[in-house]
This record gives C-alpha cells, sequence and structure tokens, in this order.
C-alpha cells in the first residue's frame, strides 16, 4: 500500500513537471562547460522557496542527475567537459567523435549514466542507512590511504609514456599546495596577492587545461572539422546501444557504478574522483582493448557511468547523516533544511512517504534524463561537423564565461586562462593533463589525512595510518597498483624493444 | 503590522525630506531609485548565501526595488569584501560581513590586506550563530567540566574540530584554554560536515561547530551538548546547558552583517539602516531564520560599528596579532 501511495504521489503533474524543470535545467546547466551542478542547484534553490517539499526536492536532485550527465554532452564532441566530474570522458569520448561515432559514444553515454544514475538510486533507496555506517568509518587516515590509492591511478593513465605522466602529477600536487595552510593559516606561495592565499580553483584549472587548450588546438586548422571522416556505419543515431554495444561494456558498467556507489558516499569525494577511479580500472581491465584511451566505448561507460553513481550515493549520508557526500549535496542539505526537513534517521521513519517520494522520483528522472538527452542528441552531431573557426568562438567564449561563474571575479578566469596556455604547451609536448588534475584533486585530501593523523596519533604516526583494516587494505591495494603499473610498463618497453 | 510599516516609511521619508532641505545631495533624495546589489564574499548555496537571499527578497518588498545577490567568492572572503569597500558608496552596493572571518586578512601581518573595518560603513547585524561544543551520544565526557578536567590533566589529548585558522570554533577554543589552562589537539578541517562526520566516526572526540550546524543531529540524538557559548540557553536547543551555567564565562559565536562602503552619506545609512531593520524584526522573516536554525540579532549602526571593533580587539588578543 505504502508503495502505491509513493509511485501514485511521484506521478502526479506537479511533481512530474518539476522533475522535467530539473531535467531540462540540469541538461543546459550541465551541457555548457564551466557551469557546474552547484551553480545550477544553487541558482534553482531560492526559485523552490514557495514550492511543497517534495516537488523542490525532486526538482533539484533531477537538475543533479542531469547536469553531471549532460557534462558529457561538450565533452565527447568538443573535448570540453561540461562539468569537471566529466573530464575523464573526454580522453576517449572526442577520439569517438573524431572518428565520425558522435553518435555511438553519446548513445553509450547516455546508456552508462542511466544505469549509473539508476544504480546509486536503489542504493539509496534499499540500502542507505547501513552504507553511511560506511562512510562514517572513513577518518582522517583512512582518507590519507584512499588519496595515495588515488595517485596510483596515474601510474597506469600514464602508461607508455611514465616519465611524462609523473612530471605532470607531481606537478599537479605542487599546484595544490598553494593557497592558505588549513593548519597554520600560513599564506603558501601567496606572494602577498589575496586571490593566491585562496588557493588555485581546480574547476577554473580543468576548463583551462581541457577546454581552452582545445580551442588554441584547433586554432592550428581552423578551416577543419572535429570530425575528419564520414559518419560510420556504428555511428548512426538510433536510441538504444547495440547487443554487442552492450556486452562490450557490460562489466566495466557495472565495476564503475560500483566504484562511483562508493567514492560518492565519503564526504571528502565526489564525481570527479569517481569518475578518474572508475576510468584508470577500466583501463586496467581492458589490457586487451587496443583503443582504450583512442576511442574505445569503455572508457566513455566508465566515467559516465561511476560519476552519475556518485549523485545518488552523495545523497546517502546527506539523507541519513545530514553530511553530504559532495559539495552539490551540501546545497542540497540547505534545501532540505529551508524546507523545515532535519536529515538523519527520521527521514527514513517519520518522513519516509517524503523520502521515498523523492528518492523514487530522482530514480524517474534519470530514465527521463535519457531519453530527451537522446532525443537531442540526434541533432547535436552537427557541431562535429562545423568549422573549427567557429567552434573556437563558441569555446573561449563559455571558457570564460564558465570560469567567471563560479566566483564573479576575474582571478577565476585568469588561472582558467593561464591552465589554458600550460594545457596546449603540455599536449603539444605529449604531457597528458590527466595526472595533472588527479594530482591537484587529491594532494589537498592526502595532506589533510596526512597533518590530521599526525595530529591525532598517540604514538609512531605509520602504526596510526596503518590503524584499521580499511586503511591496511587501501594501502595493500597502492601497493598492488605500484607493481602491477611497474611490471606492464616493462613488459610494454620490453616488447616494444624486441618489436623495434 | 501595515500600520507599523507606514509609520517607519513615513518617518524615514520626513528624515530624508528634511535631510534633503537641509542641503543634502537631490540626486539622493528619493534613495533608492534603483536597484541594489547585495555581495555576499562566499559561493552561492553556502550558509551567507542562503541567508542573503532570504533578506534580499525581503529587502526587496520593503524597499520597492530590486536586490540582487551577486556572489563574489576568493581570497577567504576577501575578493568579495574587497570589492565592497571599493564601490562607491551611494547606498547601492552593500555586502555581508562576516565576524570572525573578515579580521584574519588584515590583522594577521602575513596576510596584510590593506582593508580594515574602517573601509566599511557598518549598518547592521543580521544574525548571530553561537560556537557549541558537542560529543557522540556515548561519549565518555558527560558534562564540561570532564572534559576540561581531562584536557587539563593530560594535554594534548583531547581532540576537537576547528574550521580555519582564527575562525570562531578556533577563536572558542583558544579562549578555552586561555581560561582554564586547558590543551586541546586541534584538528582544522574545511568545512562542518567533514568534522561531523570525524566526530560521529569516533575519529575526534569533541566537535567544536555553531548551533544551526548541529541542532538536527542533537535532536536526533547522535550529538550530545557540552555547552553553548552564548549568554541566554539557545531556543534551537531545548535544555541544552551554555558554558556560564557551568561556571565557565566564555562567549563565542559567529555574526553576519551588512556594510557598506566607507563614506556613505548619512542619510542614506539612516534609511538603510530603518528599511534592514524593519525586515529583520517582521514576524516573517524570523520565522524563514528560525527554520535555519538562526538567531536575527539586530546591532545598529554606531553600536554595530562597536559591536566589530570590540570582536577584533578580542581576535587580537587571542591570536596575537
Amino acid at each position: 500500500m505504502e508503495v502505491l501511495s509513493v509511485i501514485a504521489d511521484v506521478l502526479t503533474p506537479a511533481h512530474l513537471l518539476a522533475m522535467l524543470a530539473g531535467v531540462v535545467g540540469g541538461l543546459c546547466i550541465g551541457a555548457l562547460p564551466g557551469l557546474t551542478s552547484n551553480l545550477g542547484v544553487a541558482l534553482l534553490l531560492p526559485v523552490t522557496f514557495g514550492m511543497d517539499p517534495i516537488s523542490a526536492l525532486i526538482m533539484l536532485t533531477s537538475l543533479y542527475a542531469a547536469a553531471i550527465y549532460a557534462g558529457s554532452f561538450p565533452a565527447i564532441l568538443l573535448h570540453t567537459p561540461g562539468t569537471s566530474a566529466s573530464a575523464a570522458t573526454a580522453i576517449d569520448g572526442f577520439a569517438l567523435t573524431r572518428k565520425g561515432e558522435f553518435n555511438k559514444a553519446i548513445r553509450i553515454a547516455t546508456f552508462s549514466s542511466v544505469c549509473g544514475g539508476v544504480f546509486s538510486a536503489l542504493m539509496l533507496l534499499v540500502i542507505a542507512p547501513p552504507l553511511s555506517l560506511l562512510s562514517l568509518k572513513f577518518g582522517p587516515p583512512e582518507y590519507f590511504m584512499l588519496a595515495v590509492f588515488g595517485l596510483t591511478i596515474i601510474g597506469t593513465l600514464a602508461s607508455g609514456n611514465m616519465i611524462k605522466g609523473l612530471m605532470s602529477g607531481a606537478a599537479g600536487l605542487a599546484i595544490s599546495t598553494v593557497g592558505l595552510d588549513l593548519d597554520s593559516g600560513f599564506p603558501r606561495f601567496a606572494f602577498g596577492s589575496t586571490d593566491l592565499q585562496g588557493g588555485i580553483g581546480f574547476v577554473p584549472a580543468v576548463i583551462g587545461l581541457f577546454s581552452l587548450s582545445q580551442a588554441l588546438l584547433m586554432c592550428e586548422e581552423p578551416h577543419r572539422t572535429i570530425q575528419q571522416v564520414k559518419v560510420t556505419a556504428g555511428g548512426q543515431w538510433r536510441l538504444f546501444p547495440t547487443r554487442d554495444e552492450i556486452r562490450q561494456i557490460r562489466a566495466t558498467v557495472m565495476r564503475s557504478s560500483l566504484i562511483g556507489g562508493f567514492i560518492g558516499i565519503l564526504p571528502g569525494a565526489g564525481g570527479d574522483i569517481g569518475s578518474w577511479a572508475a576510468y584508470n580500472e577500466a583501463k586496467r581491465f581492458s589490457r586487451n582493448d587496443p583503443d582504450f584511451g583512442k576511442g574505445s566505448i569503455r572508457g566513455v561507460a566508465a566515467s559516465e557511468s561511476a560519476n552519475n553513481a556518485t549523485t545518488g550515493s552523495a545523497m546517502v549520508p546527506l539523507l541519513t547523516l545530514g553530511i553530504p557526500g559532495s559539495p552539490t549535496a551540501a546545497i542540497l542539505l540547505g534545501a532540505l533544511i529551508i524546507h523545515g526537513l532535519q536529515p538523519g534517521r527520521t527521514l527514513f521513519t517519520v518522513h519516509a512517504h517524503f523520502t521515498y517520494t523523492v528518492i523514487v522520483g530522482f530514480l524517474l528522472a534519470n530514465l527521463v534524463m535519457g531519453f530527451i538527452g537522446m532525443g537531442l542528441g540526434r541533432y547535436m552531431g552537427v557541431v562535429a561537423r562545423l568549422p573549427n573557426s567557429i567552434l573556437i568562438a563558441v569555446v573561449v567564449v563559455l571558457s570564460v564565461v564558465g570560469a567567471f561563474s563560479l566566483g564573479n571575479n576575474m582571478y577565476d578566469v585568469y588561472t582558467m586562462m593561464a591552465f589554458g596556455l600550460l594545457g596546449y604547451l603540455m599536449r603539444k609536448g605529449n604531457f597528458s593533463p590527466a595526472p595533472m588534475v588527479l594530482g591537484m584533486i587529491l594532494g589537498p585530501m592526502a595532506e589533510q589525512g596526512f597533518r590530521q593523523s599526525v595530529i591525532l596519533a598517540d604514538g609512531p604516526v605509520v602504526l596510526h595510518l596503518l590503524g584499521s583494516p580499511i586503511s591496511i587494505t587501501l594501502a595493500a591495494l597502492s601497493l598492488l597498483s605500484i607493481v602491477s603499473a611497474g611490471y606492464l610498463e616493462f613488459k610494454r618497453t620490453k616488447a616494444a624493444r624486441a618489436a623495434g | 503590522m501595515t500600520l507599523n510599516r507606514r509609520v517607519i516609511l513615513t518617518a524615514a521619508a520626513c528624515f530624508a525630506g528634511a535631510f534633503a532641505l537641509a542641503g543634502g545631495s537631490p540626486a539622493l533624495a528619493q534613495y533608492p531609485d534603483k536597484g541594489l546589489t547585495l555581495i555576499v564574499p562566499y559561493g552561492a548555496g553556502g550558509g551567507t548565501d542562503i541567508t542573503a537571499r532570504l533578506l534580499a527578497k525581503d529587502l526587496e518588498g520593503v524597499l520597492g526595488k530590486p536586490v540582487t545577490v551577486q556572489n563574489i567568492a576568493g581570497g577567504g572572503g576577501w575578493t568579495g569584501w574587497g570589492t565592497l569597500a571599493s564601490a562607491k558608496p551611494d547606498g547601492y552596493t552593500i555586502g555581508y560581513l562576516n565576524v570572525p572571518a573578515i579580521y584574519a586578512g588584515y590583522l594577521d601581518p602575513k596576510l596584510g590586506r590593506k582593508e580594515t573595518l574602517e573601509s566599511f560603513t557598518p549598518i547592521i547585524n543580521h544574525v548571530i550563530d553561537h560556537v557549541v561544543l558537542t560529543v557522540k551520544a556515548d561519549s565518555k565526557f558527560k558534562t564540561l567540566k570532564d572534559m576540561v578536567d581531562e584536557a587539563k590533566a593530560k594535554p594534548n589529548t583531547v581532540s576537537i574540530t576547528a574550521h580555519g585558522v582564527g575562525g570562531d570554533e578556533h577563536l572558542a577554543i583558544l579562549a578555552i584554554e586561555a581560561a582554564t589552562g586547558a590543551k586541546f589537539r586541534v584538528v582544522q578541517n574545511k568545512s562542518t560536515p567533514e568534522s561531523k562526520s570525524q566526530a560521529l566516526g569516533g575519529h575526534v572526540q569533541v566537535l567544536a561547530s555553531n548551533v544551526s550546524e548541529i541542532a538536527t543531529e542533537v535532536k536526533a540524538g547522535d550529538l550530545r551538548v557540552l555547552g553553548v557559548m552564548s549568554e541566554e540557553p539557545s531556543g534551537f536547543l531545548p535544555g541544552a546547558p551554555t558554558f556560564k551555567s557551568q561556571g565557565f564565562n566564555i562567549l563565542a559565536s559567529n555574526s553576519r552583517g551588512i556594510a557598506t562602503p566607507a563614506g556613505l552619506p548619512k542619510d542614506v545609512e539612516q534609511k538603510l539602516v530603518a528599511a534592514l531593520e524593519k525586515v529583520i524584526l517582521s514576524k516573517d522573516h524570523q520565522q524563514k531564520a528560525e527554520t535555519l536554525f538562526l538567531e536575527p540579532r539586530v546591532i545598529r549602526g554606531a553600536d554595530y560599528a562597536k559591536f566589530l571593533k570590540d570582536n577584533e580587539q578580542d581576535i587580537k588578543k587571542l591570536m596575537n596579532w
């Protein structure tokens, strides 16, 4: 009975309309590089003040899911991730577009995003309370070990060009140290500038490294188009992936949804880390796929299913404990409180009808966004056949607007421009920007975890760092990851030498 | 209510008229004759932003002109405050001052902003949010005294969270240390949710935060209050003891108010104070603030300037700046 009343409530016109508005708004925000899901939810929040709580929360969570999904469109089309969570999608997605398989990439991204989103909604629906206890097990030592494990991803990402990859990652770590030191309040590498005291923004850096650098590369060939061949047979538009495509990505989608779902419940990590971690694991498991990194649908599927899987799971600790699992979820926390709902166990008992209606609405929104996205995707391929000279202008304008919109200040725009130039030079010199982005995300997490462990340790710090089963497991995984990356690199160079 | 509004408006209008006749700038006679910009020195969706958007909506109703919230984030708030300080002092650009977050930027010699409190005209305080110490429900600390005693007997063993050097929680901890001789292990986090999860997970022993940030968990029974650092018991935490009621005379809070650039004409200042006071004291606005667990606290004009100055002196002493 209760189940039926929840479903009936989701299907009322007001709630469906709110969902539709959220999905469409999210698709627009996500598809524009630099306009983040945080910004979208924050902008929409005052609009929901006058609504009933269910409509408001359905609208905001739908927008969150759709924005994270739509971030893949420009990533695939233009190598300009619409949200920073889609940066990993750009690698294989853009390569597919160049090969005339834009529609295939969008189809896979849609399918994977929907799968990841639905998976996370089910997590939220079925096992939110016990899962939230897992997120509490993560203290400073666990976060440090998780960050270290994340950093070992660079070893796999950089395979084939280990030295340059490690240099790029180290530079990212170094950049992440700029700004006020949290523990002492000391301004590091700020040189008396208030802007630098606030640190170097991660999102403007990603926009620069991926989007602006792409515009600069396109400047070299102003009269060409992104897609330089005819649309292939596999690149024709169709609503659902073929049976063969699903067979190829099935395992990747499941694994990546799990990874994204897990990363999402941790308060310190969201879609950015989730998508890179899943991309890396997919790469490790696709050793025999020569296309990986050069236009493999597995790469697109990994990143897209993982980042959408973080959306629902980020709400697990939010709803059960009042602890947001991502920056966007933090704004949703404000929304809950404004609408008079206190996060915590009562949401699943006293207010169960509200909570389950919102979750089911969120689940449905994930399906709706897939259909609308595919409908729009059908016409988006045109962009890949426009001359670069037009696209350059569009990308530059969106990059500047996106960077400015983050905090309404020019500093973020200058940061974006500096990283655009850096990204261009790096890509010309065969340095991948991906390890740098990872270094910038994980550096602060590693540093904070380590320094808090030093403060909290009663005996030797090492024992404190390895003081729980979770951190020991993560340490072992890190070691394994480093050894396997080193071994693979060794085998690869040996094979190359034998061949050459 | 309506009568009250009319009286105040009429009074304000008379004041303005008198000033205009007395040779005040005629261009300002009909302030406001266009929309206002409200600068929020932090990103969209944060605590200050949400309160600002509530205020902006209600202020529009009183002034009859649009009030646009502009988030200017960065530099620990100083990108926004710098913009506010350098705006034209005509009453059309107003912004939030956050106490004590604003002090570090110019008091800490390492950071060296050239603006000071004198760069702003303080208008009115909006909300106050007291610091509160809480522990996990099953903590061995039953009272504030238990915690202080242990931190005195075994210095540097009791762990407690804070959010930034010179932030309200950090200042509160320093004040407790100075008053009692206790010594804590201070764990600095970027945000309260991180601290909350560390406290609930048992990674740190004591959670220092603001009342609005933990009222829910206290109600649910996940966290227990050791002491609220306010003069009166908090309405949001019924039955929770204050520091004062346990013999520790220490206050700490975080407050947000409105200011304009320095040099605001007196007549415009009075109009702004009157309009904002009317908004903040309205029943409707108070109810909305209550749902956010925020306590509206009106401190006007010269009193607000003194409040800011007093807080500045306190932080200087605690931080040795």
